[in-house]
C-alpha cells in the first residue's frame, strides 16, 4: 500500500511556477526528506500535501486516496511546525488533546491517548505546565505529541529543528529516528540541512527551483549523484569542482586535464571525445596528496577537528577553494604546494550545464 | 544608596504626593460637601475639614430622586453596549484580519473612516432615525447609536494580525474552523486586551452624557449622568445633594476599575511587549 504519492503536481503563485510538475512517492512507513536551498519549493510542496496550499495541477494521493481537493483536517496528516505553533494559553495536556476535543473524543479516550504520547516523548511530568515553562526541545516534543495523538497516516515536519541549538538538534534527530521506528507511520520532513536529510531519511528528494533533481536513498545520492547540483548539495564539506577538458580515452574512462595536471575519470558508457569541456568533481575525502599525477595546489590553512582535518588549498589558476580531508595525520601542510589526486572511481564528470557523464 | 540618590528619591516622592493631593482634592471636597447640610455648605465658616456627618443628602438622593432607576438604566445600557460592542467588534476584526473576501480592504477603510466622524455630526440624523423607530425614551434608543466603536475593531484587528500564521494552520489541521479559531484560540490569546477594551467601553458608555441627554426626555429612563442635571433642577442649587449623587454615580466605575485594575495593567503590558 502506498504512503504519499504526488503525480505531476504543480503550484503557481500568479504567473510564477514554484512547483513544476513534481512526481514522487514516499512509500508507506518510510521517512522521506525534502531537501534543497531556500526558495526551492520544499516547504510549499509539504504544505500542499497538508492541504494548507491549493494545488494548481496534478494529483496528491495519501494511502491510495486522492486528497488533492480534500480539507486539510480530512487528509489524515498531522504537521509539526518550525515555530512549534503551540497554544500558549493551554497546558501541555490541553495542547495535545486539542484536536481530540474538536473531534469530540471522550474524556477518557483523550486522556489515554495524551498519556500514551507523553510516555513516548517523556513529557509525562510536564503535562500540567504551560508551553512558556518548557525548554525549546520540550516544546518541540509537545508539538510532535500533538501530532501523535491524532494518529495520522502521515506526519509532516516543516524544518522542526531549526530553532534548536546544535547539541539539541543532534539529540532530537536521534529521537525522531527512534520515534519513526516506534510508530512506523509515513513521515515527510523538510529541511535545508543536508546533514539532517542524510541522517534521518529513508529517501531523500533534492529540490531546486520547484523541480526534483534526484530522489533516492542518502547513500545513492552521495555515491551516485545525477547532476552537479545534487553532487554539490549532498555531502559536507561540499564536493570540489574543477573545470577540465578531455585529453584522451583510457581503459574504462577518460583522462581530463585540470589545472596544471590531469585526473582520470571512470565512465561506464561511451566517454566524450577529446577536447570536450567538462566539470570534474571530487569529494574532499577522496582527494589527497599523491606522488605522481593529479594537479598541484597551494595549501592555505586547515581546519583541525582532532580525528581528521580539512585542508583548504588554492589551485594554480587561483579559482576556487579546493578542500581535501586528512585522517590521523598531525603534520601540517600550510604554505606548501602539494600534488592532489584521486582514484578514477571516485572522480565524477559533469557536462558544463551540470548533467552527470556516466 | 548614595546621598544624591536619596535626595532624588525624596524629591520624586514629594512631587508624586503633591500631584496625588491635587488629583484627589476635588473628590475629597465632593465628599466633605456631601456630608454637610445645605446651609452649612454655603456658610462662610465652613472649612476644609469635615466638621459634620450629615447623611441626609444621601438619603434624599436615594429616596427622593429616581437615582435607583438611573442606576438600573446606566448599568443595563452600559453592560449591554459593552457586550455587544465586544462581540461584534471582535467578529468584525476577525473577518477583516483573517478571512479573504472581496471588499475586505474597503470594509476596513469604512471602519477607519467612521472613526473620523464626530458623534455630534451624526446626532440629528440618529435622533430622527431613533424617533422613526419609536426608540425615544427606551434602552434601545440609548444603546443602538453607541454600538459603533471602531477603535475596538482596530485594536482587535491589530492583535489578531499579530497571531502567528502557524497557529491558525495548526487549528485548521486539527479540524477546527473559524469559530474554533476565534473563540478557542484568538480570544483566549488576547484575553487581556478583551478585558481592557471591555473596561474602556464600559466607562465610556457609563460617562456618556450628550446622546442619552437627547434621546431620553422622561426622568425614569435617564442614565446617571443625565439624572444629575435633574437634581439641580428639582431642588435649586443643592450642592450637598449634587455631590452625593455625583459620588454615588462614580462609585460603580471606580469599583469596577479597582477590581480589574490588575487586568488593565496586564493588558497594557502585554500590548507593549513587556511581558510575552
Amino acid at each position: 500500500m502506498s504512503g504519499v504519492t504526488l503525480k505531476n503536481v504543480r503550484k503557481a503563485f500568479g504567473a510564477v511556477d514554484v512547483i513544476k510538475d513534481v512526481s514522487l512517492e514516499v512509500p508507506k512507513g518510510e521517512f522521506g526528506v525534502f531537501v534543497g536551498p531556500s526558495g526551492c519549493g520544499k516547504s510549499t510542496l509539504l504544505r500542499m500535501i497538508a492541504g494548507l496550499e491549493d494545488t494548481s495541477g496534478g494529483v496528491i494521493e495519501i494511502g491510495g486516496r486522492d486528497v488533492t481537493n480534500e480539507e486539510p483536517a480530512k487528509r489524515g496528516v498531522a504537521m509539526v511546525f518550525q515555530s512549534y505553533a503551540l497554544y500558549p494559553h493551554l497546558s501541555v495536556f490541553e495542547n495535545m488533546a486539542f484536536s481530540l476535543r474538536l473531534a469530540r473524543a471522550s474524556k477518557s479516550e483523550a486522556k489515554r491517548k495524551v498519556h500514551e504520547a507523553a510516555e513516548i516523548l517523556q513529557l509525562t511530568d510536564h503535562l500540567d505546565k504551560k508551553p512558556s515553562a518548557l525548554s525549546g526541545g520540550q516544546r518541540q516534543r509537545v508539538a510532535i505529541g500533538r501530532a501523535i495523538v491524532r494518529e495520522p497516516e502521515v506526519f509532516l515536519f516543516d524544518e522542526p529543528l531549526s530553532n534548536l541549538d546544535a547539541e539539541l538538534r543532534v539529540q532530537m534527530r536521534l529521537e525522531l529516528t527512534r520515534l519513526h521506528k516506534q510508530i512506523g507511520a509515513t513521515m515527510i520532513y523538510v529541511t535545508h540541512d543536508q546533514v539532517e536529510a542524510m541522517t534521518l531519511a529513508d529517501d531523500i528528494f533534492v529540490l531546486r527551483g520547484g523541480v526534483v533533481q534526484q530522489a533516492g536513498t542518502p547513500l545513492t545520492l552521495y555515491d551516485d549523484p545525477d547532476n552537479r547540483f545534487v553532487a554539490g548539495f549532498i555531502g559536507s564539506p561540499a564536493m570540489n569542482f574543477l573545470q577540465g577538458r578531455v585529453t584522451r580515452r583510457t581503459e574504462g574512462g577518460m583522462a581530463v586535464a585540470v589545472e596544471d595536471g590531469e585526473l582520470e575519470v571512470r565512465v561506464e558508457g561511451a566517454a566524450p571525445g577529446e577536447g570536450t569541456d567538462l566539470v570534474v568533481g571530487v569529494r574532499p575525502e577522496h582527494l589527497g596528496p599523491v606522488e605522481s599525477g593529479g594537479f598541484t595546489a597551494q595549501v592555505e590553512m586547515s581546519e583541525e577537528l582532532g580525528g581528521n582535518s580539512y585542508v583548504h588549498s588554492t589551485p594554480p589558476s587561483g579559482g576556487g577553494d579546493i578542500v581535501f580531508e586528512r585522517r590521523g595525520v598531525r603534520e601540517r601542510l600550510t604554505g606548501q604546494t602539494v600534488r592532489l589526486g584521486a582514484v578514477p572511481e571516485n572522480v565524477f564528470a559533469f557536462t558544463p550545464d551540470g548533467v552527470r557523464v556516466r | 544608596m548614595t546621598t544624591t540618590r536619596k535626595i532624588e528619591n525624596t524629591v520624586l516622592t514629594a512631587i508624586t504626593l503633591v500631584a496625588g493631593a491635587i488629583w484627589i482634592f476635588p473628590i475629597y471636597w465632593a465628599f466633605v460637601t456631601s456630608i454637610r447640610t445645605e446651609s452649612r455648605v454655603v456658610s462662610e465658616s465652613a472649612g476644609l475639614w469635615p466638621d459634620e456627618l450629615n447623611l441626609s443628602s444621601y438619603v434624599d438622593a436615594l429616596f427622593n430622586t429616581q437615582l435607583i432607576n438611573w442606576y438600573i438604566n446606566s448599568i443595563a445600557t452600559a453592560v449591554i453596549t459593552t457586550a455587544v460592542v465586544l462581540v461584534t467588534g471582535m467578529m468584525c476584526a476577525y473577518a477583516i484580519s483573517q478571512m479573504r473576501f472581496p471588499g475586505r480592504r474597503l470594509l476596513y477603510g469604512v471602519v477607519l473612516a467612521s472613526f473620523m466622524v464626530p458623534t455630534q455630526a451624526l446626532v440629528v440624523s440618529q435622533f430622527i432615525l431613533m424617533n422613526d423607530m419609536g426608540f425615544i425614551n427606551s434602552w434601545a434608543g440609548i444603546i443602538l447609536p453607541q454600538l459603533i466603536v471602531p477603535v475596538v475593531i482596530i485594536v482587535y484587528k491589530q492583535f489578531f494580525d499579530a497571531v502567528p500564521k502557524e497557529m491558525k494552520e495548526a487549528v485548521v489541521l486539527d479540524g477546527g474552523g473559524d469559530y474554533t479559531l476565534l473563540f478557542k484560540v484568538y480570544l483566549p490569546l488576547n484575553w487581556g486586551i478583551t478585558t481592557a477594551l471591555g473596561i474602556i467601553t464600559f466607562i465610556m458608555t457609563w460617562n456618556q452624557f450628550f446622546w442619552p441627554f437627547l434621546v431620553v426626555t422622561t426622568e425614569d429612563m435617564m442614565t446617571i449622568p443625565v439624572g444629575i442635571t435633574q437634581v439641580n433642577d428639582a431642588f435649586g442649587v443643592a450642592y450637598a445633594r449634587i455631590m452625593s449623587v455625583a459620588l454615588l454615580a462614580a462609585a460603580p466605575v471606580v469599583i469596577a476599575y479597582l477590581i480589574f485594575q490588575k487586568k488593565v495593567t496586564e493588558a497594557v503590558m502585554i500590548s507593549s511587549g513587556v511581558k510575552g
